[in-house]
Formats: C-alpha cells, structure tokens, sequence
C-alpha cells in the first residue's frame, strides 16, 4: 500500500468522533418472553421506574396494560405519551405516535410489542421500524417480545403449534439489541395464572387455550426461547472475544448458500439459512437464477416477497442469468466460496428428469449439499389473483390467431390437395408452426402444433373426414408430423423466449450504460442529469424527480428542474425521511407506503448527494428486478454528483490559495512603503545623534517611533482580517515569551516594576511565539501607559487540565464600568486616554490570541487595578524530564 | 574591507554607504540583484547587505546564486519580519537577518558579529568574552571559574560560542547536538537552553531567543 494515500488515522479518528458525536445510537433494551403472559411488559415497566428513579428522563411510548392491575398501577406516576388517532375506512384506530416522541427526544422509552403491525396510514408498516428509527436517533428503547414473533422461528413455532405466525420480526433487530432479557416462568406457574385470568388472550380466548396454549406446546415454546437467548449471549460471547484478537471477521471460513425461486417453498428456505448461518456465525447468500421464463404475477410477487425477506434478515442477495439452474447455482457457489448450498427437498421423484438437489450434488465437488425439508409458506398469497384472471388478453388474441390462421390454411390446402398431394400439406402446416413459434408464445403455438396434426389426419390423410389411417406407412408419417411439429414449435418459442430475455437484459444494461455515460460525460452537469433521467423515465415509463442537496447539506425546497414531476408538501415528509434515514421509503415499501413515488437514496460510500423519486404511472407492484435496477441508476447518479461536489470543492479551495496569495503581496509591497521610509528617518536620525544635539531632533525621534507603532498596529490588524494569519505552533518557554514582549514594549515599561510568578516546572507549551508576544506585549504596553509610574504589573502562568491561563495584573486606576467587552473592538478607546495610540492595540491582542484558538477576557480585579486573562485550550505540553 | 550593499532604494543605500564608512568599511553599491552579482564576482567584498525586495529578482534567489560558489557573510536587511520568510534566508545561507526599520548600532554589531565568526573556526581554545571553552577536554569556565556542564549542555554551547553574535537556527542546533534524527524535536533544545541560561546567570553573556528561529548568544 502506497503510504501517501492512506489517511492520517489521528484525522479519521477525529473525523469518527465527530460522527459518534452527531448521531449518537440509542441503545435497545428487549424483554423476551416465551409467549403472552409471561409478565415481559410488567418487567419492562419496573425497568423504566427504575431508570426513572435514577433521574433518567422515561417516557411511556405505549403499554398494553390489558386491563392488568399490577402493570396499570406501574404506569401511575410515570410521564405516558398520549396515543395517535388515525381515520381508517371509518374506524377511528389508535396509533404509538413516533413524531412526538422525536419532538418530545426523551433520554429513554418504552415501546410494547415489538412485533406488532401499525395502523394503515402510519409512518411504517411495522412497529420495529418505529423502534429502529427512535435508536437511531439517539434515544434508548426498552420493548417486549415474544419468541414466536422473532422471523426466523416463525416455521419452528409452527411446526410446534400449528399456528403460523403473520406478524414478525426481523432477526437482525436482535443484532442491534443492546441486551436482551429472558423473562421465564414455569409452564406450570403461566398455566397457574392462566386459570386465574390473569392473561390476556385476545378476543379468541378459547381459540387460544384450546390451540396454543397446550402444555406441550408452552414447554417447546420456553425450549425454544431459552436457547434463543443462549445463542445470542454466545454470540455476544464470541464477539467480544474475536475484538480482543483482531483476526478474520468471521468465526469459520464457511459461506452458505440457499437457491430460491418464485416457488411457495422459498421463504422458509430461507430462514431456514439464516437459522444456520447464525449457528455457524457465517455469511449468506441467496442466489435467485433468472431463466428464459416470464414468471407470472403471483411468481413475480412470491419472489420479490422472499428476495425481500433475504435482505432484510441480513442475507446478501445474487441474481444470475442462466436456462440451466443447477449449473448457474454451481457457478455462484464457486465464484463465491460457497461452503454449503442449501436446496428445497423435492417433493415428489420426477421420472423423467433429475431434480434440482440430484443435478447439484452430482455437479458439486467439494461443496456441500445441504437437502432440507421446506414448510409451504403459510399462505398469504391467497389474496392475490388467481393465475386464470392473470392470464392476458394478448394470450387469447394469440390462441386465436393461431386457430384461425390454421383453419385458413387447411382450407387453402383443401382446394390444392388435388394438384400437389396431402405430402405437401403437411409440410405446409409444419411451416405455418414454425412460422407461429416465431410470433406466438409456447401456449398457442404447442396448440397449433397438435391442432394442425389432427387436421392434417382428418382432412387429408385418406381416408378422409376419419381419424383413421390406413397405410401404415402414414401412421409412421403421422407420428413423425407430430413430434416434428410439437418439437420445432417448443424450440422455435424457447429460442424466441430467450431471445427476449436476452434483449431485456441487454435493455437494462444498455439503460445503466446510458445513464452513467450522460450523466458522467456531459459538459454541462445539469444537463446530463436531466439526459439520464429522461433514460430512466422511458425505461421505467415513469415519473423521476431528483432532490440534490445543498452545499450545506440540507435538503433544497424544490427539486432538481430536469425532475419530471415536483414532490407534493406532503410527498416532501418522505423525501427527508429517505434522506435522513439513508433508506428507500414511500410506495412499494414499508415505509410511509402510502405516498404516491417511492424514493432512493442518493447514496454513496461517504455521503448521500439526495434522493431519486420514481412515480410509476400503471404498475400495482415493484418488482425486485426493477428494484435493483433504479438503485443501480441512483448509485450511478450519485457518484456523478459526489464528483461534480468534489470539482467544486477544489476549485473553491484553489481561488481562497489565490485570493490568499494576492493578499499577502498587497500586504507586502503596502507594507514596503510604508515601513522603507521610516527606516530611512530612522537612520537618518542615528546618524545625526551621533554628530550634534538638537531638541528638535529628539521631538522627531518620538514622532517616529509613534508612527512605526501605528504603522505596525495597522499592518498586523489588516493582517488578522485579511484571514492570511497562520500560527505556526513550536515549544515555547512562557518565561521567553513574557521576556520578549517585556523587550518588546521596551522604553513605556521601564516605569513599572513587572513581577512574573510562575512555578519552577512549568512545562513548555506548544504555542506560536510571535503571536503570543505581540498580544501580551499589549497588552503590557497599555498596562504601562494606563497606570501610574512606580506602580508594578503581575504576570502569572498556570495551567490547568491543558488549560493554560496568563493573568496581567496592574495596579492602576482600573477599567472604567461597563467597558470589559468593548475595550477589545477596533479603534475602541477610553475616555481621557493619553494622545497617541490607535485604540488597535487590544483588539490585535485578542485577534492573535484567538487565532490559536485561545480567548482573552478583561475585568477589574477585586483588590483594584485592571486585569486581563488570556486562555487557550488543549495545549500540548511537555515535561522535562530532571535529567 | 569591503562591504557591498545590494538594495533598490537610494535613500537606505547613502546612509548605509554612510554609517559603513564612518566604521572604515569600503562600500561598493548595486540596486538590482543581477548588478550586485556582477559587482560580488568582480570585487570580492568581505560582506554582503542584502534586501529580499529587489525589481529583478527576489534576495533569496540572489543569495542562492551567490552560495553556489561563495561563502562571504551575508545580513539580510528586509522590511519582511515573518519567521517564515526569515527561515527561508537562513536555509538559502543567510548569517544573519536585521528587519527594517532597523537601529544602525545593532546592525553594525551584527555585522561585526558575522564577520568575526569567519576567522574563529580554528583556534585551539573557543573563547567569548568571559567564557572559554576547552574543544579537547570539554570543559569550560566562566571568569576563570570552572563551569559544570552535561555533555549536551557542553555541546550545546560550544555550537553557541563558535557562532558567537549569530543566529544558529534550530535546526542546526538540533542537528548538531542531538543528531539529524532530531531535527523535529525541539522540545529538547528549548529545555537545555534554559538550563544553559541559569548557569550564565550573572554573566555579560545572553542565550537570546529568536522566535520560530533559533538561538544567539549575545555578550551584553
């Protein structure tokens, strides 16, 4: 590694403290419970007292009390957020209202059931989400859980109990969990207080008792739950121990790999990885491999549904291209360093072809096969369209068209059979098969291929308007027709098919090509911005509108001109979500679903530039496919942005080094005119005290030195606002820099006894000498003007937690009221000061102090007299050694 | 003795001229850097006033000219007072720096002070007013009166005395005493200087500091 390109870690370190400093994580605090009843709100409400107590800033978020007298009474007392109402179809719902609790910025606060599902209309789908937002903002969650709810146990549990489980969590909440706190009981003590009512079991309560709450299922439930919570206090084991040593980021070197596809099966394949990925403490992918095959609705939403779920337990998803699954699986595994492939049991032995695990464990080589049995996911997709209603119109034009032509056909051939033979007709049909194949999906043209094969035996084969056929060598001819046609017909449509699939995904890269190349080459940034969004708008046939931060980092108040549509007041609430939060949010999401465009995050690997908004005009779903492709486009346009951000900045940096440079040579030649002549009366003078006396002379000598004090005065001031003024820290010794402004002053100061108390090891400091002289030289120089002769000034030096404190102490008649802050504004003098000063001298003093980020005060001392402190921090110091 | 001053006004040229000749020196004048160049080839002057502000050309530049093939002493009489620019003088072969408006006492003991300097390199005993330092046994005494010193602080001052009257800039101190890998470390030499300062307590002799600079030991 080339040593000049890394960065300076003291930087990044300071650069990370910063970070830390501006978004400070909440922690989460989870109470896990086996199932309802186990007393987890109870616990977490005594927490929260506790905490309370402490002198902690609680805020009751929202508690399910469910009528319960122990918990109700926890609440009395406690600071409890008055609860959200929403318009939902005419019911009035009650809401956890997250707003308030970001206004409110509690320093902790409870939330119960974290898996619960918000009222539509809600900022996010799911309550976790809420919970997430509120740690990343800085605030401490306490929330309740129970086993069954946790995403990746969902099929064990209904294994266990037969009930699936609609409302999850994902696992990776509980990576976030700061800690997490079993709450156990007996299943004899819960059945207990079961009999005693004092559980909640929803309305269904006999449902409940009878179903799930069976002794048997309870003790699997706490089975389950214990070793959930064990797994996790060894993870967290391991963690600690793996930062002691610092060695690869994983305990193993295994890397597992799941295979999925549109089939109902997929989803507890996945957490079925996931589960085992955890055990083993290593990463996973889920591979997704795209065939020739259009999916159907239900297909397109089955995956978009698991890729989804991959993703958000932690996996990393692949999508690959390939007619052959097993072989593209293959190659990812190997690509990747895949230890393990996991792969769906097949349900039933196919006779004709091998399935999917046989074709992977014959090709798999060192890799291993993991065969598991998948649970059918517990049907949600119930509710979406029947595969019939999905069917399209072009479909049936197609059938149609199919049958019709045919029957043209035959009826051609009919009037010709006399002249050319039914031989000919046959071939004529085969044509007319091929020529569908090319136009029809496999559908219509498989149709055709057996229709034209029935017609041609009915009408020509003799003898005819029979099915009958009897030369044998027609039935052999029959029979070749038939599979002829079928098979030219399948080939011919899975040759067009791929053809498709190929041309959409040269499409798409053709599309990212286009976008990045107009927005990455154009001259002119904005329009090759508003290029790459007219790409996307055609290629999505959507609506884009591109929200760029400002150079300070917020959000503009309108979007970007080439946008094609503008964000509504209230689309503009998701917007800075998106932004702030670094998430997609809006349609199609589970964040605020119900706006009308979904919004990307223009994020990069160090910032986000904005965020991109797609409104799409007809489609009822996004899928995952389109979904990778718009943040391929955001990711392209944000690196555009990020870098037109970083030309800006250095050539705004290059123009300060200019504007700097030709300051500094004004300041010069101004200052070689003006200094060269008084050097001249200067010497001019020394030269002719030596040879005669004169009054006069001694009256021109005064004026002189006045005017280079002046001179000098205005010069270093012109310097400060010049902003050309760089301290240059070196040690310095405090006694030097006393000694040399005292030198400095010179001739005013010799009136005046000047004390100096410091102590013997006074360190050395790192300081600019020059700077702090000049400004103690002040202020000394004022000192000696202002007080009367024989009067003596104290200096003192101490330091202090890397605090270094200078007092100059007079003892002069002091400041005259009120004037402590003025005495340091330019030109600034107090009334009946002797002639002869600028009214500069302080206000120089303090712009050096602060120019090595130090302060200066000034106040009256309680014994009499003026004083002055000059204060700089974090002072790097240096104690010698005594050797 | 020659003295050559190199500076665009004429005015600071007559009464250099003036206060040089009062002090015995022969004084040639040239007011561009590339005249003053010429003039240093043809005549050989034992010392070199030279202003950083010239038309044609910046003092640095000529200074650096002139080193590549002279080692005459050269003061630095600039209008400039940044350490920065100060530094520079001294890393292109300055021996000494006086900033405008200057005091023509001062300037004729600097002159005097860079001049001596030349001629001292090779005597057996090191001497500056009441101090006299021994090379061969490292040891020192103040008016007669032996001095304790530590290696250093022996090593410290003997750089001190050889350039008596003159700056020697930190680096060079550094260099010197602790070694080129010290160069940085400053800390050091501002904390053997004040031990040195003490032990000369009481003496004509003065450690001065020049901020951001260096040091010079200065008999008052």
């Amino acid at each position: 590694m080339n040593d000049e390109n890394r960065p300076d870690p003291d930087a990044l370190l300071a650069e990370m403290q910063r970070d830390e400093a501006r978004v400070k994580q909440g922690r989460l605090f989870i109470f896990l419970g086996m199932c309802p009843g186990v007393g987890k709100t109870y616990a977490m409400l005594q927490a929260g007292r506790q905490r309370a107590n402490e002198g902690v800033g609680v805020l009751v978020g929202i508690v399910e009390t469910h009528g319960r007298h122990e918990t109700a009474s926890l609440l009395e007392g406690m600071r409890v957020l008055p609860r959200k109402k929403l318009e939902h179809r005419g019911f009035t719902l009650e809401e956890f209202d997250i707003d308030a609790v970001l206004q409110q910025r509690p320093e902790l606060v409870l939330v119960d059931e974290l898996a619960h599902t918000n009222v539509p209309g809600s900022r996010h789908a799911k309550r976790y989400q809420d919970v997430l937002e509120l740690i990343d903002s800085g605030i401490d969650v306490y929330t309740t859980l129970n086993v069954q709810h946790i995403d990746s146990q969902v099929d064990i549990v209904r294994q266990i109990s037969g009930v699936a489980i609609q409302e999850t969590v994902p696992d990776s909440i509980l990576d976030r969990a700061h800690e997490i706190q079993l709450i156990d009981l007996s299943v004899e003590k819960l059945l207990e207080r079961m009999a005693d009512g004092k559980v909640y079991l929803g309305e269904r309560a006999e449902e409940a008792v009878s179903g799930f709450f069976k002794e048997g299922n309870l003790t699997a439930l706490r089975e389950l739950s214990l070793r959930f919570t064990a797994e996790q206090v060894d993870r967290h084991l391991e963690d600690i121990r793996r930062a002691k040593r610092v060695s690869s980021p994983w305990k193993t070197n295994a890397r597992l790999m799941v295979g999925v596809g549109p089939s109902p099966y997929a989803e507890s394949l996945v957490r079925w990885t996931r589960r085992a990925a955890t055990r083993l403490n290593c990463p996973w992918l889920v591979v997704w491999v795209e065939g020739a095959r259009v999916l159907t609705p239900i297909e397109q939403d089955r995956l978009t549904r698991c890729l989804g779920l991959a993703r958000k337990l932690g996996g990393e998803v692949v999508s690959v291209t390939g007619e052959n699954v097993s072989e593209a699986l293959l190659q990812v595994a190997r690509e990747r360093n895949v230890s393990q492939i996991v792969v769906g049991k097949p349900e039933k032995a196919s006779m004709w072809s091998k399935s999917l695990a046989d074709a992977l464990i014959t090709g798999s080589g060192d890799i291993d096969v993991c065969v598991v049995r998948p649970l059918a996911a517990a049907d949600k997709s119930r509710n979406i369209v029947p595969l019939q209603e999905s069917v399209s119109d072009s479909i049936i034009g197609e059938y149609s068209w199919a049958i019709v032509s045919l029957f043209a056909i035959a009826s051609v051939c009919w009037g010709l059979v006399s002249y050319t033979g039914y031989m000919f007709v046959a071939l004529v049909f085969l044509l007319a098969v091929v020529l569908a194949a090319l136009r029809f999906s496999r559908g219509p043209v498989l149709t055709m291929a057996t229709l034209s094969a029935l017609c041609w035996n009915y009408f020509f084969i003799p003898p005819i308007f029979t099915f009958h056929i009897s030369k044998p060598e027609d039935w052999i001819m029959f029979g070749m027709f038939f599979i002829v046609a079928l098979s030219m017909g399948s080939l011919t449509s899975r040759l067009r098919m791929r053809e498709v699939a190929e041309r959409r995904r040269l499409r798409q890269t053709d599309a990212l090509l286009r976008v990045t190349q107009s927005a990455a080459l154009a001259a002119e940034p904005a329009k090759g911005l508003a290029e790459a969004l007219r790409t996307i708008n055609e290629l999505l046939n959507a609506n884009t509108a591109l929200v760029v931060r400002e150079q300070d980092r917020s959000l503009p108040k309108a979007a970007h001109k080439a946008s094609s549509f503008q964000p509504s007041p209230k689309e503009w609430g998701v917007v800075a979500w998106s932004y702030e939060n670094k998430q997609c949010a809006g349609r199609y999401t589970d964040t605020l679903p119900e706006s009308a465009a979904t919004w990307f995050p223009l994020q990069t690997a160090t910032a986000t530039m904005g965020v991109l908004g797609v409104q799409f005009e007809d489609t009822s779903r996004l899928d995952f496919v389109t979904r990778q492709m718009i943040e391929a486009f955001a990711l392209q346009i944000a690196l555009v942005l990020e870098k037109e951000h970083f030309i800006q900045a250095v050539s705004h940096a290059e123009m300060l080094s200019q504007s700097e440079k030709l300051h500094r040579t004004l300041l010069d030649s101004v200052s070689h005119e003006l200094k060269t002549p008084i050097a001249i009366i200067t010497a001019a003078l020394e030269g002719m005290n030596g040879q005669q006396k004169s009054p006069y002379l001694d009256e021109i000598t005064t004026a002189t030195q006045r005017l280079q004090r002046v001179v000098d005065s205005l010069l270093q001031m012109t310097q400060l606002e010049s902003d050309v003024l760089k301290p240059s820290l070196d040690w310095c010794d405090v006694r030097d820099v006393i000694s040399a402004a005292q030198h400095a002053v010179g001739a005013p100061l010799e009136t005046h006894a000047v004390k100096l108390r410091l102590a013997d090891d006074f360190p050395l400091l790192k300081l600019d000498h020059t700077l702090l002289t000049q400004a103690v030289a002040n202020i000394l120089h004022n000192a000696a003007i202002y007080t009367p002769t024989g009067t003596s000034i104290d200096i003192s030096a101490t330091l202090r937690e890397q605090q270094l404190r200078l007092i100059i102490r007079d003892h002069g008649p002091g400041l005259p009221a009120g004037v402590e802050r003025r005495v340091f504004e330019k030109f600034f003098r107090v009334e009946g000061s002797p002639a002869g000063g600028t009214g500069l001298g302080l206000a120089i003093a303090r712009g050096f102090v602060q120019a090595q980020g130090g302060e200066i005060t000034a106040r009256n001392h309680p014994d009499g007299g003026a004083e002055f402190v000059i204060e700089i921090n974090r002072m790097a110091t240096f104690v010698p050694t005594n050797k | 003795m020659t003295a050559l001053i190199i500076d665009d006004e004429i005015q600071i040229r007559r009464l250099l001229r003036m206060a040089l000749e009062s002090k015995g020196y022969t004084v040639r004048d040239a007011e561009t850097g590339q005249l003053g160049l010429q003039d240093a080839v043809f005549h050989k002057p034992d010392v070199i006033l030279l202003d950083l502000g010239l038309p044609d050309m910046d003092g640095v530049e000529v200074l650096k000219r002139l080193r590549e093939w002279s080692s005459v002493p050269v003061l630095i009489l600039s209008v400039r007072d940044q350490e920065a620019v100060k530094l520079a003088a001294f890393d292109a072969g300055a021996d000494d720096y006086v900033s405008k408006p200057f005091s023509t006492a001062e300037l004729m003991a600097r002159l005097a002070a860079i001049q001596r300097r030349q001629g001292a390199h090779d005597a057996a005993n090191l001497q500056m007013g009441p101090l006299v330092l021994d090379p061969a046994h490292h040891e020192a005494a103040l008016n007669g009166q032996p001095l304790k010193l530590t290696p250093t602080e022996y090593a410290l001052l003997a750089q001190l005395v050889r350039h008596a009257g003159k700056i020697v800039t930190l680096k060079q101190l550094l260099r010197a005493v602790w070694g080129p890998q010290a160069e940085e470390q400053s800390q050091y030499l501002r904390v053997y200087a004040n031990h040195l300062r003490k032990k000369l307590e009481g003496s004509s002799l003065e450690i001065k500091n020049e901020p951001g600079i260096g040091y010079r030991l200065e008999e008052t």
